[in-house]
């Protein structure tokens, strides 16, 4: 009864994960996008809490979903119209192969997966309740993989820099900002 | 002995390092007077050693002293050696003896010229290389020595490098002395492949000893004679000698009269044992001497230059050592070299200060009279004429009688043929020498000679430098004949017997016979040149045989004919057939071909980020494929 | 373990990820290739966290978590980027910004 369930929960959000993706890719309206993704995300979450993964599913409901995504929908409304996204681009010749391309890399991998199934990929270790945890992770983070910690944490300030860098107003601009508010000031005075 | 030849052979090197080091910071004068004094040094140190060696019994004269270990390739093996023996005492001497009386001569020569360091330094690099060619205590380091004089000479005879006749004849003189080291070469390459060693000792012994084939001795003997044929400006060899004169006086004095020429027969004698090995080739390097001594007499008989007339007089001296050396009497053909040394560069000297005196003019025609402007002169080249011709008691006379007489010692056809063209050769001597010196000191002065090259007029006899060297060789014209008195006394011969013992010993009757014959027919060609000279008329009529001699024989036409025209036509041909289109051409396609490859890679920089993204997933599809497959 | 296997966590990521590839390819609008692009970057997550779960080890989620934050950092400069042009009024087309040539 229990392994029902839990298929039946798994299979409903491996559908709204492959829905939503569609969704992202095919809609034209980058708001739907937006909020598809953000569906997508959830539903990894659900995945993820099946797969022992506590802490990842956690970080992901909060920095994926509640921090990007919620960093994508500001500049959407920030772009307005200008961010309407029209269908797809490219040569007939280039779109073709694109979409070849994408289902042979997927055939590919599902050949793989098919190839193995019965081997090496089912025979899933046995893990105890501390799997996935917070405290697991931490020791982890703090031990076997601190370089990769301190490198993350590094090029998070890159990109802190960057998006303040590529958000920084040129003289000109700058100028022409000031000149418009004090026109504005005295236009209510 | 060791000490004083390290000193003899260093001091010259050490005068050239100083000069080059120095640059511009020595001013002319001080170049000349560092290159004199480290030639003079050198000369201290040949008298110490020649001093030391003379102390000591006749079979301890001989040393070889090694530097270091050069070269070594599997067995074979060659040491920086130096050989000290009377032979080379005996070199060493003369080199930087008359080499530093020419170098003093050239302070008081050259001064006044821009480039007097440069000339100073290359005079004080010729005496180390041609000292290292008489030291070298193997083949090897002979060799070495022999490649830097020519380089040495190469320099100097192009010294006044804005003349492109200059420039033409240090050419010819290199080509044609590298054509005669390539054949040297050959036969050392034989020796080491024979022998296995480069060694004197070595090399005589086998040759000697009779344990290689005939033919291989007189192939290492003819590569030999080629170079000593070459250097020595020999038949067919020599035709570098004339043009060599473009250098200033004192190189044709030290380099193309008294040293660098004379090697020719040092090498003969160095190496005799493998001559005596191989008879015929001996043989050969007498008929080559005689052959050129009668050209070069007859061919000096019409030339106008003043300096080319003692040439063609120093290649026919030489011509005489040859013989002596090809009939094995190295003790006279040494002789006779260094009387020649001190006589030729005396006239070579002697000219330089008539040519100083006319600002430049060469040409007899238009000389004479002279004995009343440079008085001292006059009288040193009369006695280097005189000393030329072998008049006794001067130098030429005792020396070149004793190869006449040598020749006359040999028997059979060949020496009588020596003998008898030896005798016509002093005849010939006769007539050109007395035919110089007669044109240029003695008539009428000739219209004022135009303004030619070089230095300002210096009237007169020049600077004290220039006259006291000429003065020292003048007395030892006339002294240094008296070392070797047939009959009398033989301290020369004595002191190289143990090194090169003389093949042939000409009794005393044979000796005075051909002295009263060479006398005789020197005499009589004076005589009949200062007939001809007062008749006012040239001692060759014109007509073919005049314009042939005057052509020296055509050999110039005919080497440019065989050698030179078809090298060129076929650089030429090479060039426009080969290097252009496949070389130059080739590369160029490279060039190109790179471009064009880089201009059809860069269209594929579409700029689109879409088929830069799409390229790589391709890309990781493939891979995909491929790990799939091969897992 | 409960439910399906690791192979179907596999399966998923897998698909997801040519989803993620097709939009990138194929749509016009930076921002929508940048969303495509967290798609692929999730897969990539899911998978990490499918073979974290087969070999017991928890490696793979820790490199999860530090893929998401490196995405963070990505889409951060991205975004960036997008508005930068947006405010010097270019179009926001990827097949007009095309000064990236050779």
């Amino acid at each position: 009864m229990g392994n029902v369930l839990v298929w039946m929960v798994w299979l409903m959000a491996a559908a709204a994960c492959l829905g939503t993706g569609l969704r992202v890719v095919t809609a034209s309206n980058p708001f739907v996008s937006a909020l598809s993704l953000i569906g997508n995300l959830a539903s990894l979450a659900v995945l993820y809490l099946l797969a022992s993964g506590e802490f990842v599913a956690a970080a992901q409901v909060l920095v994926y979903a509640g921090a990007v995504m919620v960093m994508f929908l500001f500049v959407i409304a920030y772009l307005g119209g200008r961010a309407d996204a029209p269908w797809a681009g490219g040569t007939r010749a280039i779109q073709t192969a694109s979409v070849v391309t994408a289902a042979a890399l997927l055939a590919v991998t599902l050949v793989a997966l098919m190839l193995d199934a019965g081997g090496r990929l089912s025979d899933e270790a046995d893990v105890d309740r501390a799997f996935g945890s917070p405290a697991e992770m931490g020791r982890l983070f703090l031990t076997d993989h601190l370089l990769a910690f301190e490198i993350t944490s590094i090029v998070l300030l890159v990109a802190a820099v960057g998006g303040v860098v590529l958000g920084m107003r040129s003289e000109a601009e700058a100028l022409a900002d000031a000149q418009e508010l004090a026109d504005a000031e005295r236009a209510s005075s | 002995m060791v000490f004083g030849s390290w000193v003899c052979l260093l001091a010259p090197l050490a005068g050239f390092l100083a000069i080059l080091a120095a640059g511009s910071r020595l001013t002319r004068s001080q170049a000349g007077i560092v290159s004199t004094g480290s030639v003079f040094v050198g000369f201290a140190g040949a008298v110490v050693a020649f001093v030391d060696a003379w102390g000591r019994d006749a079979d301890e004269r001989g040393e070889l002293t090694t530097a270091w270990t050069w070269l070594k390739a599997g067995e074979f093996q060659v040491g920086l050696e130096l050989l000290i023996d009377p032979l080379s005492l005996v070199m060493m001497l003369v080199v930087t003896g008359v080499g530093g009386l020419i170098v003093l001569y050239s302070v008081g020569y050259m001064a006044g010229d821009d480039e007097e360091r440069r000339y100073f330094a290359y005079m004080a690099f010729f005496v180390f290389s041609m000292l290292l060619l008489v030291q070298g205590g193997n083949l090897l380091v002979l060799l070495v020595g022999w490649g830097l004089v020519g380089l040495a000479s190469y320099l100097l005879i192009g010294f006044h490098h804005e003349r492109a006749s200059a420039v033409a004849a240090a050419k010819k003189a290199f080509v044609v002395n590298a054509l005669g080291d390539a054949i040297m070469a050959l036969g050392f390459f034989l020796a080491i492949a024979k022998v296995g060693s480069l060694d004197f000792g070595v090399v005589f012994e086998a040759a000697e000893s009779g344990e290689l084939s005939d033919t291989v001795v007189a192939l290492v003997a003819l590569g030999l004679l080629g170079g000593a044929v070459a250097k020595s400006a020999q038949i067919p060899f020599h035709t570098w000698l004339p043009d060599a004169m473009e250098g200033p006086t004192p190189v044709s004095a030290l380099i193309h009269a008294a040293t660098m020429v004379t090697a020719g027969v040092y090498l003969i004698c160095r190496t005799h044992p493998v001559f005596e090995a191989a008879p015929d080739v001996q043989a050969l390097a007498a008929v080559l001497g005689l052959i050129t001594l009668l050209v070069a007499g007859v061919v000096a008989l019409v030339q106008w230059d003043l300096k080319r007339v003692i040439a063609y007089s120093t290649m026919s001296q030489i011509g005489y050592m040859f013989v002596g050396a090809g009939v094995g009497a190295y003790g006279f053909a040494m002789f006779h070299l260094v009387t020649h040394a001190f006589f030729k560069a005396l006239l070579f000297l002697a000219a330089g200060i008539v040519i100083h005196h006319l600002a430049g003019e060469q040409d007899i025609r238009r000389m004479g009279g002279l004995r009343r402007a440079l008085p001292t002169t006059n009288l040193t080249f009369l006695i280097g004429t005189l000393a030329l011709v072998g008049i006794p008691p001067l130098a030429g006379f005792w020396s070149k009688d004793a190869i006449l007489a040598s020749a006359l010692d040999e028997g059979g056809a060949l020496g009588w043929i020596l003998y008898v063209g030896g005798l016509l050769g002093a005849f010939l001597t006769g007539l050109y020498s007395l035919r110089l010196y007669l044109r240029v000191f003695h008539g009428e002065p000739a219209a004022e000679p135009a303004q030619a090259h070089g230095h300002e007029a210096h009237r007169g006899e020049g600077p004290r430098s220039m006259t006291l060297p000429v003065l020292v060789l003048a007395a030892g014209s006339v002294v240094v004949g008296l070392l070797n008195i047939p009959g009398v006394w033989h301290p020369f011969e004595d002191w190289l017997e143990p090194v090169a013992e003389s093949l042939v010993h000409p009794s005393t009757g044979e000796e005075w016979l051909s002295s009263a014959l060479a006398v005789g027919l020197g005499g009589l060609g004076a005589l009949l040149a200062w007939r001809a000279f007062q008749a006012g008329r040239e001692l060759v009529p014109d007509g073919a045989v005049r314009r042939t001699l005057e052509h020296k024989l055509w050999f110039d036409e005919l080497y440019d004919t065989v050698f030179s025209r078809p090298a060129q036509t076929v650089a030429v041909a090479l060039r426009d057939r080969f290097e252009t289109p496949v070389v130059q051409g080739g590369l160029d396609e490279v060039a190109e071909g790179t471009l064009r490859g880089a201009a059809a890679t860069s269209s594929a920089q579409s700029g689109l980020l879409r088929t830069y993204a799409l390229a790589i997933t391709i890309s990781v599809s493939i891979l995909a494929l491929v790990f799939l497959v091969v897992r | 373990m409960m439910g399906p296997g690791v192979p179907w966590y596999l399966a998923v990521s897998a698909m997801l990820f040519s989803i993620g590839v097709a939009g990138v390819l194929l749509r016009r609008s930076p921002l929508i290739v940048l969303l495509s692009l967290e798609i692929m970057l999730n897969s990539a997550n899911l998978a990490f966290v499918g073979f974290s779960r087969l070999f017991g080890e928890m490696d793979g989620q820790v490199f999860a978590l530090a893929v998401m934050a490196v995405a963070a950092a990505e889409v951060c400069v991205g975004l960036g980027l997008i508005v930068a042009m947006a405010r010097r009024n270019l179009i926001l087309d990827v097949d007009r910004l095309t000064e990236l040539r050779g």
